[in-house]
C-alpha cells in the first residue's frame, strides 16, 4: 500500500523519463528506442495491476506530491476507476508498441516516434492519475499535441491536412475546456477536484456558471471523444497516422482523454442531472448511428475503422449515461472490449498496408491466403466489435441492452439493436474485401509480417476472444465492479478526498 | 469446485425434446463426417474444416442443452460464426460474398434476439426457459416473442430470412450445406421456434395466424423460386426454404396434431433434405458440375445415387408410404382443426400447402429428369467412358437417409412419432383422420402389383418404339437437341402477372438483406454530404452544437 502509494507519479515521470532518455542517446544508438519504449509500457503494465490490486483493497490510492498537503500540494491518486484505465492503457500500449518495434523500420526516423508515444503515454497517464484539474488540462494538451504531431508524422499532404484540421479542432475543444476551468475556478476557488466536488456539492444545485462550465465541459471534451457533432477530426486524423499510433488514437486517447474525462468530472464533480443523462443518451445514440451508417460508405480500411470508433464510442458513452449499475458495468466493459478490439484492427490494417502498401479495400481480396495470422486476428476483432459471441464485445453490447431496455428505454434499445446490425455489416464487408476469396495476381509476392507484429495482434486476438471471462463473478469483482463502483456512486470521490 | 461445476449444470437441462435433438444433431453430424472423408478429400485446410464441423456439433449441443437464455444465445449466435467459416471453404467466387450474406443475416437476427432477451428479462425476471412464461397480449411481450422469432426463423431460413440459403445450397461444400442449412439449423431453428411458442410464450390467435400465414408464403414463394432455377443446389436450397415453411404452418396451428406435424416435419426433412444434397454431391464429384443443362441420364452410371435421390425426392413431394407424407397429412390435419376457432382464413393455408406439394413434386420431376433420365448433354455424352458410381463412403450416407425416409413413412406413429416426437411434446396428439400407415402400404403395393399386371397383360406392351423426328433431320445427328428438363416450367415463368414477380425476384428486390443494405448505402451517400472535409464547416458543427447544448441547458 505504502510502497503504491510512494511511487504512483512514476506513471508520469518513466514515460517522461524514458522520452528524454530517447531523445538524448536513442537517435546515435540503433535499436534502443525500440527497447525502451516497449519495456516502458510493460514495466508500467505490471504495476498498474498492483495499483489495481491496491485499489481493490484499500478503495482508494493517494500521493501528495513533494509531500506537501492539500489544499497547498497537488494530490495525484487512484481508484478503482482510474486503475481499470490505468490496466487497459497499459496493456494495450505494451501491445502496441511491441507491433511498432517492426512496423516503424519503414520510416526514416523511428526515435521520434518513441520519443512522441511515450510522451502520449505520458500525458494520458497524467490525466488519469491527477487529482488537480488544471493539470488534468496540461497533461490532456501534452497528450493531444504529441498525438497531433504523430498524426503528421508519414509527412504527405492528406497526413499533413488531417494533422491541421485535428489540431485546430483539438484546440478549439481545449479552448472550451479551460474556460469551463476558469469558471469553476471562480466560483469555487478551488483546482482540487474532490474539494471542488463538495463546494460545488454544498452551495447546491441550480448554480448557472456550474451549468454554463458544464456546457462548456461537454463541448470540450465531447470533442476529444469525437461525440457527434464534435467528431468531426476523427475520421481524418485516425487513419492518417502511422498504425500504431492508429490504434492508440481510437483505443485510448478518445476514452482517456474523452470519456473517461467526461464522466469523471461529469459524475464525480458536478453531479448528474437527468437532463444531462439523457443528452449523453441522446448524444451517445446520435454517435452510435452515424459513425454505423459512415462507415458502411468506406474503401479506406482504416477510416472505415476510425467511423466505427465513432460507432463504438457512442455506445460507450450510451451505457455509462444510462446510470443505472447494469449500464455503467455495460459501458466500461464495451470501453475494455473496444480498447482492445479496435486497436486490434487498427494494427491488423496496418499489417495488410505494411504488406500491400495500400489501405484502399477495394484493391484488396485474398489476403488470408498469405496473411492467415492477420486475417484470423483481424476476424477476432471484427467478431469481438461486432458482437459475436463468444468473443468480448458480445457480453458488452448485450449487457448495454440489457441495461437500456431495465431503464425502460425500450426505443434506444432497439436503435443500439439496429446499430449493431450495421456494425456487422461493415465490419463483414472490410473481413470479406480485405481477406476473403481469391488472391488478385498483384499481390502473389506479398508476405506474412514480421513475427514482433504477429505476435502483438494474437495476445490482443486471444484477449478479444476470451474478454468474456471478465464477466466472471471472481475477476469482475477485482477489474469491472471497482471502476463502476466509482461512477455509480460519483460523490464517493469528493467524500474521501475532501477530508485533508 | 464442486459448487462451480454445479453452478455450471444449472446452466444446462436436458429433457424428451433436447434429448431428441441433440441425438439427431450427433446422427447427422457423423453422416456428414463420413461423407466429407471423400467429398473434401485433398482440399487445403481439411483439418480446420473438421475441427470447425466438430465445433459445429458441440455448440449445438450447447445451445440445445442450455436452459439459460444468455448460455443459448452464446452457443446459438457462436454456430453462425461457424457457418460463416464453414462455407468459405467453397471454392468458387461468390463464396465470399455468400458467407458474409449468411453472417450477417444470422448474426444480425441473433442482435435481435439479444434485445428479446433483454424484454424478456424485463418482464419476467428470469432468464431460465422453464421458469418464463408470457403472453403476448402486451406490446413488449409481443416485441420480445417478435425478436426471438426472427432469430429462430433465420436459423431456420424462413421467410423473409430465408435468402442466405438459396446462395448457401450453391455456393458452400455440399456437405457443409447439407449438415447446416439442410439439417442442423432447421432442427435448431424449429426447436427454438417451438420452444417459444409451447412453453415460454402463449400465443394469441392473431399470432398464431400470423406464424402460419409466414409458413404459407414461405411454402408457395419458394417453391414457385425452386420450379425456376438451372442448377442443382440452388434448386435444392430453394426446397430447404420451402419445407421449412410446412414445419412454421404445423407449429403456428397451436393444434397438437398440427405441432407433432411441424415437429415430425422438420425431422423428415433433415433426412431426405441432407439425402438430396448428398446425392448432388455425388453428382457434382463425378461431373464437375451441378448445371441442370449439362447434366442427364445419369442413372445409368450412378444407380445408387439415382435410388436414393428418387426415394428423397418422392419423400420431400410428400408421395405415400415415404415419410414425407405422414407429416405433411398431420399438418393438414392441423389446418383443417383450426377451422372450428373460426374464420375462413384455414382454406387459404390448407391451399398453399396443397399447392406448395404439387409444384415440390412437379420441380423434382424436372430435376429427376435433367439429371438422372434424359440424354445425356454432347459434353456429358464423352465422358462417359470415365463416369462410375460414386464412392462408398459417399454412398453410405445416401443410402441410409434413403432408408430412413422409408423407415420413418411406413412406421410412422410406431418408431419416429412414439420414440421422439410425443414424448419430446409431453403428450400425444390425437389423430382425427385416419392414416394407418401399414395398411396403406400393403394397398399401395397391391396397387403397384396389380398395376404391373395389367402392364403385362394389357396392350401397353405392344406400344410402338420409333426414331426421334425433327423436320426431316435425324435427332441422333444433331446432339445439342435435346429435351434437358430444366425448361419444363417456361410456361409458368412467362405467365402474365408472374413474369413481373420472377423479375423483380431476380433482381433481388424481394430480398431483405440486398433492399436494406442498398437503402442504408442511400443513407450513407447523403451523410457522406454533411462530411465534406472542409475544417470551417466543421468547426460551424462545433459551435452549433455548443449553441444547441447552451440552449437545452441553460433556457
Amino acid at each position: 500500500m505504502m510502497l503504491v502509494e510512494k511511487y504512483l507519479p512514476l506513471f508520469v515521470a518513466i514515460p517522461l523519463g524514458g522520452a528524454f532518455l530517447i531523445s538524448l542517446l536513442g537517435w546515435k544508438k540503433r535499436g534502443l528506442p525500440e527497447w525502451i519504449g516497449t519495456l516502458i509500457p510493460a514495466g508500467l503494465f505490471i504495476y498498474s495491476l498492483v495499483t489495481l490490486w491496491a485499489t481493490t483493497k484499500h478503495g482508494i490510492v493517494v500521493h501528495h506530491l513533494g509531500g506537501w498537503s492539500p489544499p497547498v500540494g497537488i494530490l495525484i491518486g487512484a481508484d478503482g476507476l482510474t486503475a481499470f484505465m490505468l490496466v487497459i492503457v497499459h496493456f494495450v500500449a505494451a501491445c502496441v508498441a511491441l507491433y511498432a518495434t517492426d512496423y516503424i523500420k519503414k520510416y526514416t526516423s523511428p526515435w521520434i516516434f518513441y520519443v512522441l508515444f511515450l510522451i502520449i503515454l505520458a500525458g494520458m497517464n497524467g490525466v488519469l492519475t491527477t487529482c488537480d484539474f488544471f493539470n488534468l488540462f496540461v497533461f490532456m494538451e501534452i497528450a493531444s499535441l504529441a498525438a497531433c504531431t504523430l498524426v503528421a508524422f508519414g509527412t504527405e499532404r492528406h497526413e499533413l491536412e488531417a494533422a491541421f484540421k485535428y489540431g485546430v479542432m483539438n484546440t478549439m475543444g481545449a479552448l472550451f475546456i479551460l474556460l469551463g476551468i476558469a469558471l469553476l475556478y471562480g466560483y469555487t476557488s478551488e483546482l482540487n477536484m474532490a474539494d471542488m466536488a463538495n463546494i460545488i456539492a454544498a452551495k447546491g444545485p441550480g448554480s448557472k456558471i456550474v451549468t454554463m462550465a458544464g456546457v462548456f465541459f461537454l463541448v470540450g471534451f465531447g470533442l476529444k471523444a469525437a461525440l457527434v457533432p464534435f467528431h468531426a477530426w476523427l475520421p481524418d486524423a485516425h487513419p492518417s497516422a502511422p498504425a500504431p499510433i492508429s490504434a492508440i488514437l481510437s483505443g485510448l486517447i478518445i476514452k482517456s482523454l474523452g470519456i473517461y474525462a467526461l464522466f469523471r468530472i461529469f459524475i464525480c464533480v458536478l453531479g448528474m442531472t437527468p437532463l444531462l443523462s439523457s443528452i449523453f443518451l441522446f448524444m451517445g445514440a446520435l454517435s452510435m448511428a452515424t459513425g454505423a451508417i459512415m462507415a458502411m460508405g468506406q474503401t479506406d480500411f482504416k477510416r472505415l475503422l476510425a467511423y466505427s470508433s465513432l460507432s463504438q464510442v457512442g455506445y460507450i458513452v450510451f451505457g455509462l449515461a444510462l446510470g443505472t449499475p447494469l449500464g455503467i458495468l455495460g459501458g466500461l466493459f464495451h470501453l475494455f472490449n473496444h480498447s482492445v478490439g479496435k486497436s486490434l484492427l487498427f494494427l491488423t490494417a496496418g499489417s495488410v498496408e505494411y504488406a500491400t502498401g495500400t489501405r484502399k479495400l477495394n484493391e484488396m481480396g485474398g489476403l488470408s491466403n498469405k496473411m492467415p495470422v492477420t486475417g484470423t486476428s483481424s476476424l477476432a476483432g471484427a467478431m469481438s466489435i461486432g458482437g459475436i459471441p463468444p468473443f468480448g464485445g458480445f457480453f458488452s453490447k448485450l449487457i448495454i441492452i440489457f441495461a437500456a431496455v431495465q431503464a425502460g428505454h425500450i426505443g434506444y434499445a432497439i436503435w443500439a439493436v439496429g446499430t449493431g446490425v450495421l456494425t456487422l455489416v461493415y465490419l463483414m464487408k472490410a473481413m470479406k474485401q480485405a481477406f476473403r476469396g481469391a488472391l488478385a495476381e498483384r499481390w502473389q509476392a506479398v508476405r506474412e509480417v514480421p513475427m514482433r507484429m504477429r505476435l502483438a495482434m494474437l495476445i490482443l486476438a486471444f484477449v478479444c476472444l476470451t474478454g468474456g471471462l471478465l464477466l466472471i463473478p471472481q475477476l469482475k469483482d477485482l477489474f469491472l465492479n471497482q471502476a463502476a463502483k466509482v461512477l455509480i456512486d460519483g460523490r464517493m470521490y469528493s467524500k474521501i478526498w475532501g477530508g485533508f | 469446485m464442486n459448487q462451480l461445476t454445479n453452478q455450471l449444470m444449472s446452466y444446462f437441462k436436458v429433457d424428451a425434446f433436447s434429448l431428441f435433438i441433440g441425438g439427431f444433431a450427433l446422427f447427422f453430424y457423423l453422416l456428414t463426417r463420413v461423407y466429407s472423408l471423400s467429398f473434401m478429400r485433398g482440399r487445403p485446410g481439411i483439418t480446420r474444416y473438421n475441427a470447425y464441423l466438430f465445433l459445429t456439433l458441440i455448440s449445438s449441443w450447447g445451445a440445445i442443452f442450455a436452459n439459460h437464455l444468455i448460455v443459448f444465445l452464446v452457443f446459438w449466435g457462436f454456430l453462425g460464426l461457424l457457418l460463416y467459416l464453414l462455407i468459405s471453404f467453397g471454392q468458387n467466387e461468390r463464396v465470399p460474398a455468400t458467407a458474409q450474406k449468411a453472417m450477417i443475416i444470422i448474426g444480425g437476427s441473433d442482435a435481435l434476439m439479444i434485445l428479446g432477451l433483454a424484454l424478456i428479462y424485463h418482464l419476467s425476471g428470469s432468464l431460465n426457459i422453464n421458469e418464463i412464461h408470457l403472453g403476448t397480449d402486451n406490446k413488449l411481450a409481443l416485441l420480445a416473442f417478435i425478436c426471438l422469432a426472427c432469430g429462430a426463423l433465420a436459423k431456420a431460413g424462413s421467410m423473409p430470412f430465408h435468402s442466405w440459403i438459396p446462395d448457401t445450397a450453391q455456393d458452400a461444400p455440399i456437405p457443409v450445406t447439407a449438415y447446416l442449412p439442410a439439417s442442423l439449423d432447421k432442427l435448431l431453428g424449429i426447436y427454438f421456434l417451438a420452444r417459444l411458442t409451447l412453453t415460454v410464450f402463449k400465443l394469441t390467435p392473431g399470432l398464431q395466424t400470423v406464424l402460419m400465414m409466414v409458413g404459407s408464403i414461405t411454402i408457395v414463394a419458394a417453391v414457385m423460386m425452386a420450379l425456376i432455377q438451372h442448377d442443382l443446389k440452388r434448386l435444392l436450397g430453394y426446397h430447404a426454404v420451402s419445407q421449412v415453411g410446412y414445419m412454421v404452418l404445423g407449429i403456428g396451428t397451436g393444434i397438437p396434431v398440427g405441432i407433432a406435424g411441424g415437429l415430425f416435419h422438420m425431422l423428415n426433412h433433415a433426412i431426405y433434405k441432407s439425402c438430396l444434397f448428398f446425392c448432388a454431391g455425388a453428382v457434382e464429384k463425378e461431373t464437375g458440375t451441378t448445371n441442370l443443362d449439362k447434366l442427364g441420364g445419369l442413372a445409368k452410371t450412378m444407380p445408387i445415387t439415382f435410388i436414393s435421390f428418387l426415394v428423397a425426392a418422392l419423400a420431400i413431394s410428400g408421395v405415400p408410404p415415404l415419410n414425407g407424407f405422414a407429416s405433411k397429412w398431420m399438418i393438414f390435419q392441423g389446418v383443417i382443426e383450426t377451422a372450428h376457432r373460426g374464420g375462413h382464413l384455414w382454406v387459404l393455408w390448407l391451399l398453399a400447402a396443397m399447392i406448395g406439394s404439387a409444384f415440390t413434386l412437379a420441380s423434382f420431376m424436372k430435376v429427376v429428369h435433367a439429371v438422372f433420365l434424359g440424354q445425356a448433354s454432347q459434353e456429358e455424352e464423352r465422358r462417359v467412358g470415365i463416369k462410375r458410381e460414386t464412392k462408398p463412403l459417399m454412398w453410405i450416407p445416401m443410402v441410409v437417409l434413403a432408408f430412413l425416409c422409408l423407415l420413418f413413412g411406413l412406421f410412422a406413429k410406431a418408431i419416429p412419432l412414439d420414440k421422439f416426437i410425443f414424448p419430446s411434446m409431453g403428450y400425444e396428439a390425437a389423430f382425427p383422420g385416419v392414416w394407418n400407415s401399414s395398411i396403406a402400404t400393403l394397398l399401395l403395393v397391391g396397387a403397384v402389383f396389380i398395376g404391373f399386371l395389367i402392364f403385362l397383360m394389357g396392350t401397353i406392351m405392344k406400344t410402338r418404339r420409333t426414331e426421334a423426328f425433327v423436320g426431316g433431320e435425324r435427332l441422333q445427328d444433331h446432339p445439342e437437341m435435346r429435351v434437358s428438363g430444366t425448361d419444363f416450367y417456361h410456361t409458368i415463368q412467362d405467365m402474365r402477372g408472374l413474369k413481373g414477380i420472377y423479375n423483380l425476384a431476380e433482381k433481388k428486390q424481394f430480398d431483405p438483406y440486398e433492399v436494406g443494405i442498398r437503402e442504408v448505402s442511400r443513407l450513407t451517400n447523403v451523410m457522406k454530404i454533411l462530411h465534406n472535409g472542409i475544417l470551417p464547416t466543421y468547426l460551424a458543427w462545433v459551435l452549433l452544437g455548443a449553441a444547441i447544448l447552451m440552449l437545452v441547458l441553460m433556457v
